[in-house]
């Protein structure tokens, strides 16, 4: 269907979850919300998501931003990320004293947008921020930069990556969305310069949240979005360097639709996973 | 997003890739005469939701303070650049929490268009009690309600709304505390602290209301039934609008089921002090007609009309509606009725009669015929041919449109069927008559024209829809599977001449080196399974 349903082994996870071997999982009839977003589930340019395919998108918010904007066909069925904790209830897990430090997301491009912004005073501003110890934690583009690798591992931190976010055919992406998994549950904290997917994996799994720093900027940035400002308008409260954990767990399972998991069965039928006989 | 202006405040759920512009409720000047006699001299006005241009201008001009509350974030910028002395707030409702209260606050376009995507959409109620807690002691707050049960849902073929429309997002239909009846909406606004002092019916559609009516003016003589049952041009009809409409009022049914009520209810004032509408009297009903608006009045027993603003006071001829008269004729094939009928009408502008007057604006006793609202006549006064065949067209496509019954075998041609009008009244026009005959209909406002379908039936329409859903999705489909099999094309296309650069290699090496050994080796090569099976064998034996 398309290649984003396969990135950070969401299609893994969900074939796993529905008890499918998830060595070459299959196509989803459908188009994934492969990350959080605060538009309606997809990039503003959406028209590779055909009509008469659904829309399988994580929260309400999405649905009826959406339909305002002329899309149909949402399917609410919450973020593969709740499918993965509902599998993997203790991968990762250590005694809640024993977690440390902050793990530290910088905001990232991708594969066909860049991201520009001062590393090295992020790094800095992070130090004076952060009280224990610091995990970086960059897009494998970023991560392949030695520069900015250097920026970071110069003040000290440890620099990580989770991976490539992989395709059906390879196997790269499988086990990224486990290793974020048993790396936010190692640590304390989850920061990061812009509001994003982290910080409510985080959030879901006890870590407390910070936004702060330069959010830097897409080459192109949509402005469909609205940009920063949009985004400090509709979560003031989870800005800052402290933020009330109580309340960013609340907004996370919120955004990440934990109040809409689906059965198994419900997603092997809307996947189109299992063979109906054609009238 | 690009920089508001400043006198827009961002309150919190503002939408960004929206507007209301054009979907917001089209009041004309029935209602902006009613907003003028509301204003407070030198008060406080809030406009809450989106409100037609003219109306906000005139609010502007008046008031001292003028606040409005827009959901949608381009609309609220362009209206504060047109207005830069207004205070736009751009946010959802229930983020709105206003500093000081209001002397006015108007709300014409519903509470519908005041909830943004951003969050889950307010209870009716809830969204009224924040509007009902801007309004100041003794201040005022004017309210349209669409009636879910109204004349015009019955007239429309397509199902309300156009379901599933962009900005149904959170339909209404399913809120339990939207107002189910006037009673119903009065009790409401009682909860909310506010007094009702005037009701309205408002008429012909909710989209575009063109008459208010108050509860004392819904006993109307037919004469004044036509501006109640306007249709618009995006209409399927599957009935007669003004057949329907009337029905409604001879059962007493004009306020139950009008397509939108407007209320004006008031805050109690403070202990002794004045409240804003103490002693006004608003008026009994505003009709628009074209580009005139009338306030229809009681002189006595009797209904008088005034053209507003500075007409003298008309009374309104009783006897019934021509058009009516010729479509009963119609139905039942009646010729030689329709023929007297339209014969004595040419009679009567022949001799004289008003030059604005057409079948749906004259009424005849059974003797004489009479003007309903005798409009002022146009500069250059037409030929008494042009004034027959536009009553003559006029009726014509009236009567198409309805999708009444008649004798005529053309369906659909109201320009045939308009010229043999004009026969049979003895008044034989041609088509350059007929074209005089339009230009004056256009001329005097609110000309007659044919919509584009035919009337037709509900499900047939839903299932029409239904399809053409399906095959946009169908379409896209085909597409996409399209695009998806031309990339497999390349890449089979690819792998296959990689095969074949490989098989010539193969051979280049077989012809090079020409030995057995070679050819049994790339033979071997070639069928690897049938080695592997020969090495199994000879390892187990």
């Amino acid at each position: 269907m398309d290649e984003s349903n396969h990135w950070y082994g969401h299609s893994r996870i969900l074939s796993g979850y529905c008890g499918l071997p998830d060595d070459t999982p299959k196509r989803i009839q459908g188009f994934l919300q492969h990350g959080w977003n605060y538009l309606h589930g997809f990039p503003p340019n959406d028209h590779w998501c055909s009509p008469g395919y659904p829309r399988f998108i994580w929260s309400d918010v999405l649905r009826r931003r959406g339909w305002s904007m002329g899309r149909r066909g949402h399917y609410l069925i919450g973020a593969p990320w709740i499918y993965l904790l509902h599998q993997e209830p203790g991968l990762g897990r250590i005694p809640e004293a024993e977690r440390r430090g902050t793990i530290w997301y910088p905001f990232h491009g991708w594969e066909k947008s860049s991201v520009h912004g001062d590393h090295a005073k992020l790094a800095a501003e992070i130090r004076e921020v952060e009280q224990g110890p610091v995990t970086v934690c960059l897009y494998w583009l970023e991560f392949a930069n030695p520069a900015i690798r250097r920026a970071y591992r110069s003040a000290g931190f440890r620099v990580i990556c989770h991976g490539e976010r992989g395709s059906r055919w390879d196997g790269n992406g499988r086990d990224f969305l486990r290793g974020q998994l048993t790396e936010l549950r190692r640590h304390r904290r989850v920061a990061s310069n812009r509001l994003g997917s982290a910080l409510f994996y985080g959030a879901s799994v006890g870590c407390d949240i910070a936004v702060y720093g330069d959010p830097m900027q897409y080459e192109d940035e949509r402005p469909e979005y609205g940009g920063t400002a949009r985004r400090m308008r509709l979560w003031p409260e989870l800005h800052g360097v402290e933020v009330d954990r109580a309340q960013a767990a609340e907004v996370a399972r919120r955004e990440l639709g934990f109040d809409y998991q689906a059965t198994p069965e419900e997603l092997v039928r809307m996947f189109g996973w299992k063979r109906v006989g054609v009238a | 997003m690009s920089e508001a202006p400043e006198n827009v405040r961002l309150i919190g759920g503002e939408m960004l890739l929206w507007s209301d512009a054009s979907c917001a409720t089209d009041w004309g000047d029935a209602a902006l005469e009613l907003v003028r006699r509301l204003l407070p001299a030198g008060g406080r006005v809030l406009l809450a939701g989106p409100h037609p241009p003219a109306l906000v201008d005139e609010v502007a001009a008046h008031a001292a303070t003028v606040a409005t509350l827009l959901r949608s974030y381009p609309d609220a910028c362009a209206l504060a650049e047109r207005l830069p002395r207004l205070e736009v707030y751009c946010g959802d409702l229930a983020a709105f929490t206003a500093g000081a209260a209001y002397d006015l606050v108007l709300a014409l376009d519903g509470l519908q268009r005041t909830h943004s995507a951003e969050a889950p959409a307010p209870s009716w109620r809830g969204a009224l009690a924040v509007l009902a807690g801007a309004v100041a002691p003794g201040g005022r707050l004017v309210l349209a309600v669409r009636n879910d049960l109204g004349v015009d849902r019955f007239v429309e073929a397509r199902p309300g709304d156009r379901e599933g429309s962009d900005a149904q997002w959170a339909p209404h239909g399913f809120d339990p505390t939207y107002p189910n009846g006037v009673g119903a909406l009065g009790g409401e606004l009682e909860s909310a602290g506010l007094a009702v002092e005037w009701r309205y019916s408002a008429y012909p559609g909710h989209e575009a209301p063109r008459a208010l009516l108050a509860r004392e003016a819904l006993d109307l003589p037919e004469a004044l039934m036509v501006p109640l049952s306007g249709c618009g041009g995006d209409q399927v009809l599957v009935a007669d609008p003004l057949h329907l409409t009337r029905l409604a009022f001879s059962h007493g049914l004009g306020e139950d089921l009008a397509p939108l009520w407007l209320t004006v209810a008031s805050r109690p004032p403070a202990d002794g002090a004045r409240g804003a509408g103490d002693g006004q009297r608003l008026p009994l009903g505003l009709v628009e007609d074209g580009t005139v608006v009338r306030e229809i009045a009681r002189a006595g027993e009797e209904w008088v009309t005034r053209r507003l603003p500075d007409g003298a006071a008309q009374p309104v001829p009783a006897g019934r509606l021509v058009e009516e008269v010729l479509v009963e004729a119609c139905v039942r094939e009646d010729v030689r009725a329709v023929r007297e009928l339209l014969a004595g009408v040419a009679a009567w502008v022949e001799a004289g009669g008003d030059v604005t007057a057409a079948a749906d604006s004259l009424v005849w006793d059974g003797e004489r015929f009479e003007a309903v609202t005798p409009g002022p006549a146009p500069a250059e006064i037409p030929s008494e041919r042009a004034v027959f065949s536009r009553i003559a067209w006029r009726f014509a496509v009236r009567l198409l449109a309805a999708g009444h019954h008649h004798p005529w075998p053309w369906p659909q041609d109201p320009v045939r069927l308009a010229l043999t009008l004009c026969d049979m009244a003895g008044r034989p026009c041609d088509q350059a008559d007929l074209d005089r005959g339009r230009k004056l209909d256009a001329e005097l406002g609110r000309p007659a024209e044919l919509g584009q379908a035919a009337p037709t039936y509900r499900d047939l329409i839903g299932a029409r829809e239904r399809l053409a859903d399906q095959l946009t999705a169908a379409l896209a489909r085909v597409a996409r599977l399209e695009t998806r099999l031309t990339y497999r094309e390349r890449e089979l296309t690819k792998a296959r001449a990689k095969l074949k650069r490989a098989r010539q290699r193969a051979t280049a090496y077989r012809r090079t080196l020409g030995s057995q050994l070679s050819r049994r080796l790339t033979r071997r090569l070639a069928r690897p399974r049938a080695v592997a099976r020969k090495v199994l064998r000879r390892l187990s034996g």
